[in-house]
């Protein structure tokens, strides 16, 4: 299999008469796009803004996050989601580059969404802040969800995804300024010195605790609490194949443009050949109940046995419910004899001094971590908010909260807020941004 | 200009040795012993104003009452740092140095800083309370370790960012905290580097080190249990309503042993529990329901077992430390060795 990425930067962009990409600028016709948005009827409101590193904004409920791209020989950027079927991970996708599409709600948060500043404190605590960013600021009419704290948000996802994509469609026919080749050989078809490295995959556990369909991270558009473990390609995860899901506190979530971007992947590739030899990705699951995460588990250990995995990484989206089935997968692996890692964040409550996972097993003896979702994050008021302040501390948000004894409601009249990192959209980064660690003090 | 208050013990205070070790809490204004050294390393910007002086022994058996008096002298000063010690490997020393920090930092909420060797049994006791460097063995390591805490005091006055235990010499209080990484490394950097490390038998360094298990090893059964004397032990709460012994409802430091000699049964009204964690609407209509003394009188009757043992003892597990449960156990077994009972039915909750 083999994915040419070719990579557009983009170091401005500006509203103009023609979407289109032009030496580093991206410009876009605001009203076209807005017609791409309310192309589904249950769009109410929609509006466009664009937000860069600097600017003292601060968005909120944000919702999903997504790379614009097209795929060259056409065909959904998302198959099985906002097209029909096809294969991912071959042939040429282009992309643009240090930009992305937000997608914000005008009104209502819940549980799974997060926050962004754009600039100051607390800035450092998303991956957002650094690029520049398309935000689609929209409402709907799920009246079923307005007041639920679990949303699926599946309008306004949905339309960020098209969005992307209409974006993205202005790069298809343009020479990219740099083309990225992923390839790997079969895994039995591999040359001498690719084998005689220790062989590696990496086991990424989607978010799917939700029973009912709509919240969890589809893999070609199936809901993965309905999957069992299943071989991927590297280049699969990489180009349009998973999304991310509505469900599970902000910052240990995986955006969709965090699955498109995958870091971990990335070191793996560079490293294949080299080091190692990256036999590919196992995709998991974190289903609730404990049959679900044993099976899961057993068949992660038979798949990278079967595949002759020396090791494995194995990194979990989310925490708490999911520390069973990460710490289960782990223990599957080593029993099989397999070396492996654990990428995870920490919840370690607000005073730092609990379990930091809710199950522990000494043979997680490697785990490397991304932040501490419980922390309390105190942040001033910003100049500009795009979306609903008040979100945060009225719609359940993971982080936030209408009123506590001690530390007064998440929201203040002033419009500075606390919160929990619980909820700064993706802020642990565990696809492998985070500079984060936590440590003992 | 900040100002500080040294703890110390009758031998550094230059009272005298073991036979001193009864001395009474004293206050005396300035410098005493190793606040000489203290007040060198700390320099101009922190004043150590107060020594504090009192016999191991007498904070040993007194605790209570010398923490107290202690607390009484520090009432009226003003200061901004507290430090103890330094205690080395001097047992009564450390967990004296302890007992008084930990009051200290809770009533007047300022730091303290400590001492100890990592032998110490001050150092598991209290780390989790005070800021406790790793010390040496003995007073040969008096000028190192008094140098390490005026550094951190110094630092901490300063408002200067505080780094993690191992970084600044401390035992870890287990407590956690993200810190962003200088200079930043990618998590996956980390999670591939680590990867290959251990692939490669090199020694790697887990970012969350997995504390030991404490398991305890099950008990071989009862040979007969028809001969057996059984007693209740339970974390469930139940008190007599009245709650004689004070035992909190939440992260219980204290327990209670009651009598039951006399008793077919807990009655409601009698007993209750004072547990917060639960719904206590069932356990305060039948107490029976986590102390089963009803069912073991009826196997007491039909020669199941042979007795019930004359007293119950209780506490409360929401919120309490492991290592409070384990000194709580600890106390409870003397009790039941005394008792000579063979089997033990802990209810949980």
């Amino acid at each position: 299999m083999r994915l040419e990425l070719g990579n557009f930067y983009v170091k401005d962009i500006v509203f103009g008469e023609e979407t289109s990409y032009s030496n580093g600028i991206l410009t876009i016709n605001k009203e076209e796009a807005l017609k791409v948005v309310m192309e589904d009827e249950h769009i109410t409101d929609a509006d466009l803004h664009i937000v860069k590193p600097g600017d003292r904004v601060r968005l909120v409920p944000v919702k999903e996050a997504i790379e614009p791209r097209v795929r060259v020989d056409g065909g959904p950027v998302f198959p099985g989601v906002t097209g029909d079927l096809m294969q991912a991970g071959n042939g040429r996708t282009h992309a643009l580059k240090d930009c992305s599409v937000l997608v914000v709600g005008k009104h209502w948060g819940g549980f799974q969404d997060g926050l962004i500043d754009m600039s100051g404190e607390g800035a450092k605590y998303t991956y957002y802040s650094q690029l520049k960013n398309i935000v689609l600021v929209a409402d709907t009419d799920e009246e079923f969800e307005k007041r639920e704290q679990q949303k699926k948000n599946r309008v306004l996802r949905w339309a960020g995804m098209r969005l992307a994509e209409y974006i993205g469609s202005c790069v298809k026919d343009l020479e990219p300024e740099e083309l990225e080749v992923f390839e790997l050989e079969p895994i039995v078809k591999r040359i001498k010195q690719e084998n005689d490295l220790p062989s590696v995959v990496l086991v990424l556990q989607f978010q799917s605790q939700m029973e009912e369909l709509g919240y969890n991270d589809l893999v070609y558009g199936w809901d993965t609490n309905r999957m069992l473990p299943t071989f991927m390609h590297p280049n699969e995860i990489l180009d349009g194949a998973v999304i991310s899901g509505s469900f599970m506190p902000s910052s240990s979530k995986w955006s969709t443009y965090d699955i498109q971007n995958f870091p971990v992947i990335r070191r793996l590739y560079k490293e294949h050949g080299k080091t190692l030899n990256f036999l590919g990705v196992i995709a998991s699951n974190l289903n609730v109940a404990l049959d679900q995460k044993e099976r899961s588990a057993l068949l992660v250990a038979q798949i990278a046995k079967s595949l002759g995995a020396d090791g494995a990484i194995v990194a979990e989206e989310g925490y708490g419910n999911p520390d069973a089935d990460f710490i289960a997968c782990i223990v599957a692996l080593e029993d099989a004899g397999i070396k492996t890692v654990g990428l995870t964040p920490e919840c370690t409550g607000r005073d730092g001094r609990s379990q930091p996972l809710v199950t522990m097993d000494p043979k997680a003896d490697a785990i490397v971590s991304t932040g501490d979702v419980s922390q309390l994050i105190e942040l001033p008021p910003m100049e500009t908010v795009i979306g609903e302040l008040e979100s945060l501390a009225r719609d359940g948000f993971a982080g936030g909260w209408w009123g506590d004894e001690v530390l007064g409601p998440s929201v203040r009249e002033d419009g500075s807020i606390i919160m929990e990192n619980n909820s700064m959209f993706c802020g642990d980064q565990v696809v492998g941004w985070s500079t984060k660690t936590v440590k003992e003090f | 200009m900040k100002k500080a208050i040294l703890y110390i013990n009758q031998f550094f205070g230059q009272i005298g040795g073991e036979e001193e070790a009864d001395f009474a809490p004293e206050i005396r204004e300035g410098l005493v012993g190793p606040a000489i050294e203290l007040q060198k390393q700390l320099g101009e910007d922190i004043k150590v104003t107060h020594t504090i002086i009192c016999g191991d022994n007498y904070m040993g058996s007194n605790t209570e009452e010398a923490v107290n008096t202690i607390l009484g002298f520090l009432e009226d000063k003003e200061f901004d740092i507290f430090f103890a010690g330094p205690a080395f490997r001097a047992g009564r020393y450390g967990v004296a140095c302890g007992n008084i920090g930990k009051a200290v930092s809770e009533k007047f909420n300022v730091p303290v800083i400590s001492s100890m060797n990592e032998e110490n049994p001050g150092v598991e006791m209290f780390r989790k309370d005070i800021y406790i460097f790793k010390g040496g063995k003995s007073a040969a390591a008096m000028r190192e370790d008094i140098k390490k805490m005026a550094d951190f005091g110094k630092k901490i006055v300063k408002g200067e960012t505080l780094l993690s235990a191992e970084e600044e010499g401390y035992f870890g209080r287990g407590l956690r905290r993200q810190v962003w990484l200088d200079p930043p490394v990618t998590a996956a950097d980390r999670v591939v580097d680590m990867l290959l490390k251990k692939l490669n038998g090199e020694p790697f360094k887990t970012e969350l080190p997995i504390p030991p298990v404490d398991t305890v090893p099950i008990a071989p059964p009862i040979k007969d249990l028809s001969k057996a004397t059984i007693a209740i032990v339970t974390s469930g709460g139940i008190v007599p309503v009245d709650n004689p012994d004070r035992i909190q409802s939440a992260s219980a430091t204290r327990w209670g042993k009651y009598d039951i000699s006399n008793m077919e049964r807990l009655e409601a009204g009698v007993f209750k529990t004072i547990h917060a964690g639960f719904d206590p609407m069932v356990a305060n209509q039948n107490p029976n329901v986590i102390v089963p003394l009803d069912a073991l009188r009826a196997y007491e009757k039909e020669g199941k077992i042979g007795k019930v043992h004359e007293y119950f003892y209780t506490t409360v597990g929401t919120g309490t430390t492991q290592g409070e449960a384990a000194r709580m156990a600890r106390e409870i077994v003397e009790h039941l060795k005394e008792g000579q009972v063979d089997g033990v039915i802990l209810v949980s909750t």
